[in-house]
């Protein structure tokens, strides 16, 4: 359930140039897939949550950098706060 | 908000508000959405100059620019699934623990794409033959397959031969880990290993180790032909050269060919009358210094 590059730009709305610039910074990494590179559905979430992030809400590059880099600390600490919940076997 | 509020003065008020309720920033409150899609019902009447005329007019109300459901990237980046993204940077420091919680934590990373695979343990008995010459030998996996391996020659009991890529598969462009297979050598009932010699206790007959002889040794490269001095004893040592383990580096150990005299068995009564004539006539005490 991948999208292409195509389809991924019309979808988020984003420029090519802006989309490079993306993937340089790896904001949005896509899948690489033996048929080249695949956009998710999560892809397009996060493309937008940046886009509220420079649009709405003001925040430019850097600041974008930052958040990113907190927002995936955050749900990989959800992750394991959540496992940690439903995972009681593991302490044996 | 005043009515008479200007649309920089909205504008703020709607990114103060984005700022502290977008629910991508608020990844646990499920409300924030509800409140975030109000805010942005508001802004998407009270930014629009056209509209907010209408709206401060009573032409529609509060609810009339309702967008269309939208799914944030915090639904994708929930904790079941595998996720590109996430990062275990937040609690890394946990995670070095022998503690049940360091073990959860160790789990979650591993649950993280583009994860490299586990290794995977497996273990090989090998005949001490194989393991002084090499050989290739099949693994039959537990989960199913077979795995080929090369034994090099000259491994040692619990040498681990590490197959890159050989174990689990990785996730995303992790790549898959590796296959640590240790050897465990099977013991010999002929041979013993010190360092890169063989030991092999070889037993002869009383009339090779007074008169000396041929006789065929066993190595780990098949039989070979050896002399026995004449008067060897039960505890010589002979060293037959480069038949030991191959060294690193080059070179091989040598094989320690430890005779044992081993008199005939049942009994020769012919030795007996031998020997009892014999030793009357000499005086030989292989005890002599050893006993008080």
């Amino acid at each position: 359930m991948t999208m292409d590059r195509q389809e991924f730009l019309a979808r988020s709305g984003l420029r090519v140039q802006t989309l490079e610039f993306w993937l340089e910074q790896r904001w949005v990494v896509p899948e690489q897939t033996s048929s080249g590179t695949g956009f998710s559905e999560r892809d397009i979430a996060r493309a937008r949550f940046i886009q509220d992030l420079k649009d709405d809400m003001g925040v430019n590059d850097e600041g974008v950098d930052v958040i990113l880099h907190l927002l995936d600390q955050l749900h990989g600490l959800r992750g394991a706060l959540a496992r940690l919940r439903t995972d009681p076997g593991s302490s044996s | 908000m005043a009515s008479t509020a200007t649309a920089d003065e909205i504008k703020n008020a709607y990114r103060r508000l984005a700022k502290k309720l977008h629910p991508d920033l608020n990844p646990g409150d499920k409300e924030a959405e509800e409140k975030f899609k109000d805010v942005n019902t508001a802004y998407g009447l009270l930014g629009n100059a056209e509209k907010r005329k209408r709206f401060d007019s009573g032409e529609i109300d509060a609810s009339g620019a309702e967008q269309p459901q939208r799914r944030y990237y915090r639904d994708y980046a929930a904790p079941d699934g595998e996720q590109p993204y996430t990062s275990d940077a937040g609690y890394a420091d946990f995670m070095g623990g022998d503690d049940p919680f360091a073990e959860i934590l160790r789990r979650a990373q591993r649950a993280r794409a583009n994860q490299r695979g586990e290794d995977l343990h497996y273990r090989l008995p090998i005949d001490f033959v194989e393991s002084i010459t090499g050989a290739s030998k099949r693994l039959t996996l537990p989960e199913g397959g077979t795995l080929d391996v090369r034994i090099p020659p000259g491994m040692v009991d619990g040498q681990t031969l590490r197959l890159k890529g050989k174990g689990a598969p990785g996730t995303g462009s992790g790549g898959p880990g590796d296959a640590l297979i240790e050897v465990e050598v099977l013991p010999d009932p002929r041979f013993a290993r010190d360092g890169d010699d063989i030991v092999l206790e070889l037993p002869i007959s009383l009339a090779e180790a007074v008169l000396g002889g041929q006789v065929r040794v066993p190595t780990p490269g098949g039989e070979v032909t050896m002399a026995v001095p004449k008067g060897s004893n039960t505890g010589t040592t002979l060293r037959l050269k480069g038949k030991g383990a191959p060294r690193r580096g080059g070179g091989s150990g040598d094989e320690l060919v430890k005779l044992k005299v081993v008199l005939p068995k049942p009994a020769d009564p012919e030795l007996e009358a031998f020997v009892s004539n014999w030793s009357k006539a000499k005086a030989f005490n292989p005890r002599e210094g050893a006993t008080s």
